[in-house]
């Protein structure tokens, strides 16, 4: 149980829609996987994801929460002689921490375990990097993981810990004969990991089997379901993958969507409404929706600096006389998420005449739907202690470049508390997923679209390619 | 107990960010250049929250993605009257919101005999009888020559309700004024301060608008 397979997120190819098309609650769905050393767990996970076929499952190894181990320890690890097959090897609090944030849609640092230093990361402290040994550094390594939609989280002792097993929604054990199971992992740990097959098996005996046999083989009765033959078992793990689509598929009908904050439409100003039927409008001109845009988004920022603080400032008029009046307590940078954001840019400059604008460019990977990080450029005020970021992008669909772009403020150490995120246009899925990743950043934006095209990602009745249509580069 | 504006008074939502900007404005050390900037944001609130007086219709228009989206239309065309010379400095923030929008202009001066507000100048579009008309002067004191200037867009022909008087600063004294005299218009105002003082100066206004934006004071 030595693997390096570290946590990945995977997504599932092309089709995107694990977004909820009406925004509810998406608690997210935690598949457990349980089996002996070299079983084929991994595997298993692999194809139930590659079936799944939904974008953000995160794949979480149980490697990951081993427990660091002492100078002592590391010494007899590096002999062989540490049992890493034994269930007290694990830090289950810490695990249990991290499923339950990850349920919660909350954002995650999921440790890395590095079997060199026997040590896991991150380290307490938020450094990037950390020492290693006198000499060395080493990255501060750490897998930041939002808003999953489902998580399979695999491990030998997967079905072992009982509050974990509370948060799981499908238990699985991979029953595969220990013979097979013994002939793979001494493939493996002699093809890959360097041991000579006596060294294979004398761990084996020592500690894999006396553990599997206690320990591992005992959680099978935890389980929702056993798949013999792991990998092997096709029929089992495809008839696995449909059960958890239609469980998918039963939480989208249940709306749990506070719309508490949304301002229904008919309730918004006629100006704010007006300039939508605008900008909305496939008839109207790229002239007339460069205009109406920027007006739009200067409504935009005037609202979202009522989210800044104030402070009161007393000044004296040229008639002489006393004004208790309010000053802003805070610098204001702005960062566009290019490129339809740098739409917002020239409503910004209206009311913050010389704001600095930082930019960050995020483009959508057309195979996965992924967002993928480009370029950014960030000014070097977003530090200081009383600059608030005003964060713009265009529209908001699935919220996931807008997550992308807040996770490189906060990487970037700006506080979520300092940041403000605008935007024309939102889809209630992405307000959610936004909202719940990061609860402490406030989000401004002029209406809210009931529909994310599952296919097209476009909202409808939406308006287009924003920045297509503001930059003029639509095709005919 | 405060004061409660009648109905004919649409004060802007008292934000602190509002707030913020009147502080700019009324300050005696505010250079000219942020004394513009932030006057032309403060008319800008104003002119769209005026707009949102203006009687709409429903109106239906198909997106680029081919579905329908439900919005509004504003019922009717709109023309900016300003109040020389002040009303001027407004026509920025007025022309940042409504694009080409026509502007008529009024000019108005104390008459050295009388002490009353008289007519110089007046020039406004030729149809502006049909039109929504937004009243433009910064500062409401006595009330005085915005009354002589509605009088006379109603001489044009101008019905009262289609009138939508804006301004920055304004006093329960004027706002009562002009209010008893053309009940059926609407007052667009961004603060309303305690009163006049003896000078019948706005009490605590912000000094001479006119002059501070177009830089001719001292």
């Amino acid at each position: 149980m030595k693997s390096k397979l570290g946590n990945h997120v995977i997504a599932g190819e092309g089709r995107p829609p694990w977004y909820r098309s009406d925004g509810q609650n998406c608690d997210c769905y935690i598949v457990g996987i349980a089996g002996g050393s070299a079983s084929g767990k991994t595997s298993v996970a692999q194809r139930i994801i590659k079936n799944l076929n939904v974008p953000w499952v995160v794949l979480l190894s149980m490697d990951s929460f081993y427990k660091d181990l002492t100078a002592e320890e590391v010494e007899i690890a590096h002999r062989n002689d540490w049992d890493f097959d034994s269930p007290n090897s694990y830090d289950y609090d810490l695990l249990l921490e991290t499923v339950t944030k990850l349920k919660e849609g909350k954002q995650v640092d999921v440790p890395i375990y590095d079997f060199e230093t026997h040590k896991r990361y991150p380290h307490k402290t938020m450094r990037r990097y950390v020492q290693k040994d006198a000499n060395h550094l080493v990255p501060n390594k750490v897998n930041t993981v939002y808003g999953a939609n489902v998580i399979i989280f695999e491990g030998i002792f997967g079905l072992y810990d009982k509050k974990v097993l509370e948060m799981m929604d499908l238990k699985v054990f991979v029953d595969t004969d220990v013979d097979i199971c013994l002939a793979r992992r001494i493939k493996r740990d002699v093809a890959e990991r360097g041991f000579d097959v006596t060294g294979v098996l004398t761990l084996y005996q020592r500690f894999v089997k006396p553990s599997y046999d206690t320990y591992v083989y005992p959680t099978k009765k935890n389980a929702d379901v056993v798949i013999p033959r792991g990998l092997e078992n096709l029929v089992a793990i495809d008839l696995l993958t449909k059960h958890i689509q239609r469980q998918l598929q039963e939480r989208k009908m249940q709306s749990r969507w506070d719309m508490a904050r949304i301002c229904p439409p008919h309730e918004l100003p006629s100006n704010v409404v007006g300039l939508h039927t605008i900008i909305r409008d496939i008839e109207t001109s790229r002239h007339d929706f460069i205009f109406y845009a920027d007006r739009l988004a200067t409504l935009v920022i005037e609202r979202a600096l009522n989210e800044l603080p104030y402070e009161p400032r007393v000044v004296e008029t040229p008639t002489k006389k006393t004004v208790h009046g309010l000053g802003l307590k805070a610098n204001i940078a702005g960062v566009s998420i290019l490129r339809a954001g740098g739409t917002m840019e020239n409503g910004l400059r209206r009311v913050i005449r010389d704001a600095v604008i930082g930019k960050i460019l995020i483009q959508t990977d057309p195979n996965n739907g992924e967002p993928q990080l480009h370029y950014c450029k960030l000014p070097p005020t977003i530090r200081e202690a009383n600059t608030f970021i005003f964060l713009m992008d265009a529209v908001v669909g699935t919220g996931a470049a807008g997550l992308m772009a807040i996770r490189v403020l906060l990487d970037h150490a700006v506080p979520e508390n300092r940041i403000v995120f605008l935007c024309f246009l939102a889809a209630p899925q992405g307000l959610h997923t936004i909202s719940r990743a990061f609860p402490r950043v406030r989000i401004v934006t002029s209406y809210v679209d009931p529909v994310l095209n599952p296919d097209t990602l476009y909202l409808e009745p939406g308006l287009g390619n924003f920045g297509d249509r503001y930059f003029g580069t639509e095709h005919e | 107990m405060a004061y409660q504006p009648p109905k004919q008074v649409i004060v802007l939502p008292q934000t602190q960010q509002l707030k913020a900007c009147t502080t700019i404005i009324r300050d005696k050390n505010t250079q000219r250049a942020d004394f513009i900037f932030y006057s032309d944001r403060i008319i800008r609130i104003l002119v769209e929250e005026g707009l949102n007086h203006l009687p709409v219709v429903e109106k239906t228009v198909v997106t680029p993605t081919g579905k329908e989206f439900h919005g509004i239309d504003f019922q009717g065309r709109i023309c900016g009257v300003s109040i020389m010379r002040a009303g001027e400095s407004m026509e920025q923030g007025l022309r940042d919101v409504c694009r080409s929008v026509r502007i008529g202009k009024i000019l108005i001066q104390r008459d050295e005999e009388t002490a009353l507000p008289k007519l110089y100048y007046a020039k406004f579009p030729p149809d502006i009888a049909s039109r929504f008309c937004l009243l433009l002067d910064p500062m409401l004191a006595t009330g005085g020559s915005a009354i002589k200037a509605i009088e006379t867009l109603i001489d044009y022909g101008v019905a009262e309700e289609r009138i939508l008087f804006l301004n920055l600063i304004s006093c329960p004294e004027g706002i009562a004024a002009v209010v008893a005299k053309f009940p059926a218009m609407k007052i667009v105002t961004a603060e309303i301060d305690a009163g006049l003082d003896e000078k019948l100066y706005i009490d605590p206004g912000l000094g001479d608008f006119g002059c501070r934006y177009f830089g001719t004071d001292k």
